[in-house]
């Protein structure tokens, strides 16, 4: 109990610093400018006009080794010039392609006005910077990108995607969950557990599950639903099977945590109360199975708790094809 | 979906007002845009790595899944090779961990924008114990058999220091896949892939049971799944489309596993068989498409349509050639079900600041596996009452609505809706209901704070009441819920903040929680919470060395209810499970582009409490803890422009204690021959030393 208590408190502290730090952002943002200052300058905004000379204008300022070195984007796909897709095809846009028309920010010497940095600190929003982007890369998975889970959170493409790498972290499979773990910080701790997916031993990536582009299924999965995306590793469980578990059959998520578990297997929690969770029929799954059944605790009944616990019999837990396996034993 | 979610839908729809598409700048003259500057990369380029490692202690725990479990040295191998031509022609080779079985080679190539080959061949260990003991032969086969006069009335009495062998539980993934793709314009793409994978090893098979006496079994896996994609894909401006199929196909090397009982045959079961997964095949195909309706309205819709079938053929009811079993119905099962899965979604800028979305999605599992009714053995010994099988299907609604405010530039908000409806067949629930209502408020409090919080509230009912289900005997007990079924209120909040307290030093913190009650639930789970606290921190120390740490602290209570006279609850457990984790990473350059050094160290921490509560005042069970310990240290020396030494240095440290293993040896529980598989420890060091050559 006072364990819950301090937690209503924490939370509740929380809520108000969180209040407050709203509170002084709306007033921040509406805070009116000081009269006996100078005029305020215009709000930076995108420029209209194109440079003269396109990447060579930009290249002048921008040196490899400089400050905001760019010259890695010729070892990348987007500098393919025999692809006429790419910004750098002859007749397409070279840099302004995904940064926008460039003489403003040119012409002032560089700066963040004028132009789409790509970066956080632009004042463009994250949709706006992502129209560049999306004007040649809507297709895919990204056709539904428009009001996915990463879209409506403020997702740049960006955020995720290094364009002036030679190569980009997030489309390694060993490099990529660092990149998600910046927001998914939760998902991090997950996949230091006990039990758990290979990601942090470099074998799985977040995307072999996830689509971070836009999926409607829960969890943006890659497939339909979550089963059929278990399947495409674990075709074994498919079935269908003449004794199907139902929860099994519809979910696996209700009994398997995906990404880790403290418990064997990314089991939510170990058997038998895992079982007697959905399983309360007149005789031995409604027993309650106290530290009495360990042994030396005096009790019998060591079968139900140890080892498999309920599995030491029906080990036939995801589905039986067996003509007696109405029970999940055969 | 109900009338409601469809007028609600139709509502949302009809504010998505299509706004004119803006004109964009001038397109400019780009007959001086000559890229002169523009270093465009040609040639053949690349890394090479060999060297040697080193590992400690043999360990499947530590080497689970990256190919480090065994004891001694190994060969370090990798390259990545990449070739560009004038032409768009080009090629990437990439090779990781080639002494190792989690070995990894992938190569690519083609001509951008017209075609694409590719090829994958990657292999994935799972080790999963090298202590299980077992006195059964033919372990990895379908047979397993034990030595004459081994069957005893109890564990006790088996004969096991003479007949014991160790047995290594693991699985080995092999992946090839291939594939092409090609460009016939710069809108139509048509691709293809294949993945042909097998997966062999010695699994745990948790129960080969006869009535009361039961034995741990190692189950042979010989599996090989082939699957295929296939699309056609078109990308227009306003307009975006793509035709797929996608095939699966799985085969099982092995259909049963028979095995002898080591237990005393009382009725004739001197043997028994399993069913091993059957050889099953999924075929979908699917359509989406997205339209720009305007400049500011999207709408996009998918819908896939797939079949599941399995007909292996039926093993025989039993083994016991002393019952007399009524025919099977058929020779096959002939299980098949239908899924469709379909999506609407439509997103608009109402207005500068204001824009509304909506998502309505269907999924079902028709099963329309035919019914029927199959004489039942009870674990090799006694003919019970005939079955019928039931089919379970399954059908989702989804309605999602939402808004998102822009209130300045500093300031946003969003609110939504989402309706979710749930039919099930066969199950003692025909649907459910959950409508969860949310709120969204996130703010850049100043240049260097951003703040967000989430808060929802799910509510979830069942319509119509709790109904037995004929085919499933013995009964339930009528006042259980199942979790998945019950009605529950859900409280979720997340709660996030990233500071950025100086331009190289950011901080982020997050609160996520979760807080589930089943407030009708009697018997079954009744609350279940979820909490978790994190933060990190990235700090750019100097131009030479960067920091970055993380921490985080989850803890997960439920609580549940049994009833062990088959009425009201009489007893209730509760669980919590505490996790901490932390880490901290240093890079330093030691000696400016010559010598970088680094350092990861990390930890986590499980305990799980367990109470179970049936009035007889008993006492907890002993914690269940799991504690890893992992330092990582590394090193990066340039010997010559082309050439670097590269070395490093792991050590990690793991201890765990589960009371449902500890001290459990093969013959500790009467009526349960175990593999006697222990809580994993180990305490391993790798050494590795390579050298990196780059052309």
């Amino acid at each position: 109990m006072a364990n819950g208590q301090t937690t209503m408190t924490i939370k509740k502290l929380l809520f108000a610093a969180l209040l407050s730090g709203f509170a002084f952002g709306a007033f921040a943002a509406d805070k009116p400018a000081d009269k006996a200052a100078e005029p305020p300058a215009p709000p930076p905004s995108m420029g209209t006009e194109y440079t003269d000379t396109g990447a060579d204008t930009c290249l002048m300022c921008h040196v490899e080794g400089g400050d905001f070195p760019v010259h890695a984007i010729f070892k990348t796909k987007h500098a393919n010039r025999a692809d006429k897709r790419t910004p750098f095809a002859p007749g397409n846009l070279q840099c302004e392609a995904c940064h926008g028309p460039g003489k403003k920010h040119a012409d002032a010497g560089g700066g963040p006005d004028g132009i789409n940095s790509q970066e956080r600190s632009s004042f463009l929003t994250p949709q706006q910077r992502n129209k560049y982007c999306l004007e040649c890369h809507q297709n895919g998975p990204r056709t539904g990108w428009h009001a996915s889970t990463h879209d409506s959170n403020n997702v740049a493409c960006a955020s995720c995607h290094k364009i002036h790498a030679e190569r980009d972290p997030v489309l390694a499979t060993a490099t990529q969950p660092e990149v998600c773990y910046k927001c998914h910080r939760k998902e991090r701790a997950d996949f230091s557990k006990p039990s758990t997916h290979p990601v942090r031993f470099g074998k799985m990536a977040c995307s072999d599950c996830h689509s971070p582009h836009g999926s409607t299924s829960t969890g943006m999965l890659i497939k339909p639903t979550v089963n059929q995306t278990c399947y495409t590793c674990h075709a074994e469980k498919r079935g269908p099977f003449l004794w199907e578990h139902a929860p099994v059959a519809e979910d696996c998520t209700l009994c398997h945590h995906p990404h880790g578990s403290v418990n064997p297997a990314r089991l939510k929690k170990n058997p038998p109360l895992l079982c007697q969770q959905c399983h309360s029929v007149a005789g031995h799954p409604s027993v309650a199975r106290t530290p009495a059944g360990l042994p030396g605790g005096g009790a019998g009944g060591q079968a139900f708790l140890l080892a498999g616990s309920c599995l030491n019999c029906h080990s036939q837990i995801h589905g039986s094809n067996h003509p007696s396996g109405v029970k999940l034993m055969r | 979906m109900k009338t409601s979610n469809q007028l609600l839908l139709l509502g949302a729809l009809s504010a998505l007002s299509p706004v004119a598409v803006a004109d964009g700048p001038a397109a400019p003259d780009t007959a001086n845009w000559k890229c002169e500057s523009c270093k465009f990369e040609q040639g053949v380029s690349g890394t090479l790595d060999a060297g040697v490692g080193s590992v400690s202690d043999k360990s499947s725990e530590f080497g689970q899944y990256n190919g480090l479990y065994k004891k001694g040295g190994y060969f370090i191998g990798g390259t990545s090779v990449r070739s560009r031509g004038a032409d768009g022609a080009y090629w990437n080779l990439d090779a990781s961990d080639l002494g190792l079985d989690t070995r990894s080679i992938g190569a690519e190539g083609g001509k951008q924008g017209s075609y694409k080959l590719s090829f994958k061949y990657d292999e994935t260990p799972h080790r999963i114990g090298n202590d299980a003991l077992t006195p059964f032969s033919g372990n990895g086969g379908a047979s397993l058999t034990l030595p004459a006069g081994f069957a005893t009335t109890t564990t006790a009495g088996m004969p096991l220091a003479a007949s014991q062998q160790q047995v290594d539980l693991y699985t080995q993934r092999k992946m090839l896949g291939v594939g092409a793709s090609w460009n016939r314009t710069t809108q139509w793409e048509y691709a293809v892939n294949f993945r042909h994978e097998t997966r062999d090893g010695n699994i745990l098979r948790t129960g080969g049971a006869f009535f009361v006496n039961t034995a741990q079994l190692i189950e042979p896996v010989d599996y090989v799944t082939d699957q295929m994609d296939a699309s056609a894909s078109y990308a227009g401006r306003k307009f975006q489309m793509k035709l797929a199929y996608y095939a699966s196909k799985f085969s099982n090397g092995n259909q049963a596993l028979n095995w002898q009982n080591p237990y005393t045959p009382i009725v004739g079961e001197t043997a028994g068989q399993i069913a091993l997964p059957p050889d099953n095949q999924f075929h979908q195909v699917s359509a989406s498409l997205g339209y720009q309706l305007s400049d500011k309205t999207r709408a996009s819709a998918d819908i896939a349509f797939g079949r599941m079938t399995q007909n292996d053929s039926f093993l025989g009811s039993t083994q016991n050639a002393a019952l007399v079993v009524p025919g099977l119905p058929g020779t096959s099962l002939n299980g098949r079900a239908e899924t469709m899965d379909a999506n609407l979604k439509l997103s608009s800028a109402v207005t500068d600041k204001l824009r509304l979305n909506a998502l309505y999605s269907h999924n079902d599992r028709d099963n329309q596996t035919p019914q029927a009714s199959y004489p039942s053995v009870a674990t090799d010994m006694f003919l019970g009452t005939a079955r019928t099988n039931l089919p379970y299907s399954f059908t989702q609604d989804k309605v999602k609505l939402s808004a998102d405010y822009r209130a300045t530039s500093r300031l946003r908000g969003a609110i939504g809706a989402d309706f979710d409806s749930n039919k099930r067949s066969y199950q003692e629930i025909d649907t459910t209901r959950e409508d969860t209502a949310w709120g969204k408020i996130s703010s850049r409090v100043t240049d260097k704070i951003d703040l967000s919080l989430k808060l929802a509230h799910g509510e979830r009912r069942n319509t119509g009441s709790f109904q037995v289900i004929p085919g499933i005997t013995p009964a339930e007990n009528p006042l259980l819920r199942r979790f998945n079924m019950a009605n529950r209120t859900r409280e979720t909040v997340g709660l996030r903040a990233d500071i950025g307290v100086a331009e190289n030093f950011n901080l982020g913190l997050g609160v996520d929680s979760s807080d589930d009650k089943y407030e009708d639930s009697s018997i079954g789970l009744t609350s279940a919470k979820d909490l978790s606290v994190n933060g990190d921190l990235s700090w750019t120390v100097s131009e030479k060395t960067r920091l970055h740490f993380f921490a985080n602290h989850q803890v997960i209570k439920s609580r549940q209810a049994g009833s062990q006279t088959f009425s009201l609850p009489d007893w209730n457990a509760d669980n919590k499970d505490t996790i901490d984790t932390f880490g901290l990473g240093v890079k330093h350059a030691a000696i400016k582009d010559k010598l970088d050094i680094g350092a990861d160290y990390a930890v986590t921490r499980s305990r799980s409490e367990i109470n179970v509560n049936n009035g007889a005042g008993n006492p907890a069970f002993p914690e269940v803890t799991a504690n890893l310990n992992g330092l990582k240290l590394y090193a990066d020396y340039r010997l010559k422009e082309n050439v670097s030494l590269q070395a490093g240095y792991w050590h990690e440290r793991y201890d765990s204690k589960d009371w449902m293993t500890e001290g459990i040896a093969p013959a500790t529980i009467p009526n349960v021959l175990t593999l006697g598989l222990q809580s994993p420890q180990y305490s391993v060091n790798v050494v590795r030393l390579s050298v990196r050559y780059k052309f």
